[in-house]
């Protein structure tokens, strides 16, 4: 889909857009991991790290807006190259905002509030590993163009979806059980939220691979019998 | 960035994995992050449609109340089978582009339908092609009034050499469809106006229109072709021969005449099917491949073909 043209040029430089979208999503990946391990570990180090590389998201972001526009300026895409690179510009997005939920997971860490409890940092942390595995799913069948795998991104999000009200549910009763852990359990009810938005992001950009994959909304009709 | 990215992807073609994961960008955060080998790479589209040798048109060739409704149409240049079981409408107050490489027949169904494949020797057209329901290619059929009905503008301006109002009253004249110097002098004057022409040449009606310029000359032929009253104007590559500002011009006169002409295009520039067009044929080695709403063609083209041929992949 994103090769073929006569125009070789064209083909590089939309597999270059391609790539660099997948350089940017691990980027990203490598942001939501550390972010959870941050909060489990409660180390600052790494949620200092996380908030450095967030300027690297945000120039990514930049600059590959820039590039879908002058490659749209320049080379007038249209039908499936278009799609692509629309897809590919939602899925920048996607990645960014997935960039933004670790950055606030980091500065939970950075504010020294209430360090969770063991309980808690194995419900974070769970959590995390679910997010990461979908947004690298997520990855692959945007880098494959793989419609399938993107499927099972989208079905495995509810996964996660029920994995964050289960850990929410867990975090009230502690909080009730031991009034103590009220503020543990509010910054981490943020921090699960955060990692349920990655996962929800991660299956927003499943969703644009499949519109890269294959344009076509079926018409009513092919050939017409005539008159 | 953007220029150096595309200048690695260049000297790159086609994208491979192995050089990709040797840029220094992946390795930065590559530890323990993602391991993809980015393949640029899609697996062939399956929902379009392939055609091994089928001779149904993908999309709805037929319109309501058509102007042309053509069946079955076959071109034959002595042995060579030019255009083959062509079906199509063309509809009223609406512009239908043709589109597809050279020799695939585009041209060649133009010329049906006013039938200037008549003058060149050896052509046999077979099939059905109706103008308002009555068969143009009846032996009794007047191919001079067909002409009057049926305008047509070609890829190279080409003005008589006369003057700029002769040019406009030829047609009115030879068809004999004024009564007097009054009703001729209103005709070029409307004929003019509305092919945007008017303020430019007003005060030079007697000079030559081999003088304009390319633009001008090529508006000059609209101006001629609609001073017939046509209900079809056919353009075969009206604006090949045109600057960028003088063919935005012709467009924007195309827009205009739409309102009361149906209008066939052929053209070779794709961003002009889609800029001016209500309707987006493709033709393809002689054969009508795809019909549609040129909205839906350009965005979501069912055929195969058409898909590698509006995107850039062969032609």
């Amino acid at each position: 889909m994103l090769e073929g043209h006569i125009s070789r040029a064209f083909d590089g430089a939309l597999a270059a857009l391609h790539i660099r979208v997948v350089e940017m999503g691990g980027l990203v990946m490598d942001q939501v991991r550390e972010a959870a391990a941050a909060y489990t570990d409660w180390e600052l180090g790494l949620a200092e790290h996380v908030l450095e590389r967030e300027l690297q998201v945000n120039q990514y972001n930049a600059t590959l807006n820039e590039e879908q526009l002058t490659l749209i300026a320049r080379r007038q895409p249209v039908a499936g190259d278009l799609r692509a690179i629309i897809a590919m510009s939602k899925a920048v997005a996607e990645l960014e905002r997935a960039g933004d939920e670790a950055k606030k997971i980091a500065r939970t860490v950075l504010a020294q509030g209430s360090r969770p409890g063991p309980a808690t940092s194995r419900d974070v942390r769970h959590l995390g590993q679910l997010a990461v595995s979908l947004l690298r799913s997520a990855l692959e069948a945007f880098d494959r163009l793989d419609g399938s795998l993107a499927l099972e991104v989208i079905a495995r999000d509810k996964e996660l979806d029920s994995e964050y009200a289960a850990g929410l549910r867990r975090l009230m009763t502690r909080a009730m059980e031991d009034p103590r852990q009220v503020s543990v359990a509010i910054e981490a009810a943020f921090a699960l939220k955060s990692l349920e938005r990655i996962g929800d992001h991660a299956r927003n950009l499943a969703r644009q691979v499949q519109a890269m994959g294959r344009d076509s909304q079926p018409l009513p009709e092919t050939a017409m019998t005539p008159d | 960035m953007n220029d150096a990215s595309n200048e690695v992807a260049r000297e790159r073609k086609p994208v491979d994995a192995s050089s990709a994961s040797e840029e220094p960008s992946r390795r930065r955060h590559g530890e323990g992050g993602l391991n993809l080998k980015p393949s640029g790479r899609m697996p062939s589209p399956t929902s379009l449609e392939h055609r091994s040798g089928g001779d149904q048109t993908v999309g709805q060739y037929s319109v309501d109340n058509a102007v042309f409704s053509c069946r079955d149409v076959n071109v034959f240049y002595g042995s060579k089978h030019a255009l083959k079981k062509v079906n199509i409408d063309v509809g009223r107050k609406q512009v239908l582009a043709m589109i597809g490489p050279s020799g695939c027949g585009k041209s060649t169904f133009l010329r049906c339908l006013n039938r200037m494949n008549d003058t060149i020797a050896g052509t046999r057209v077979t099939g059905s092609i109706k103008l308002d329901g009555a068969e143009i290619q009846a032996k009794n059929q007047d191919v001079v009034q067909l002409r009057a009905r049926v305008g047509m503008v070609f890829q190279k301006p080409n003005p008589f050499p006369k003057s700029i109002y002769d040019n406009v009253a030829y047609g009115p004249r030879i068809h004999g469809t004024t009564r007097s110097r009054a009703d001729l002098d209103d005709i070029v004057c409307t004929s003019l106006q509305r092919a945007g022409l008017w303020d430019e040449v007003k005060d030079r009606l007697n000079r030559p229109g081999t003088g304009l310029s390319g633009g001008q000359q090529q508006r000059l032929c609209i101006a001629r072709a609609i001073a017939i009253q046509p209900e079809v104007i056919l353009m075969d590559e009206p604006c090949s021969a045109l600057d960028p500002i003088a063919t935005a011009r012709v467009e924007d006169l195309i827009e205009v005449l739409r309102e009361s002409y149906a209008i066939v295009i052929v053209t070779h520039s794709m961003q002009q099917a889609a800029r001016v067009s209500q309707r987006t044929a493709y033709f393809h080695m002689g054969e009508l491949i795809e019909v549609g709403e040129t909205d839906r063609v350009f965005t979501n083209p069912r055929h195969r073909l058409t898909e590698d041929y509006i995107t850039g992949r062969f032609g």
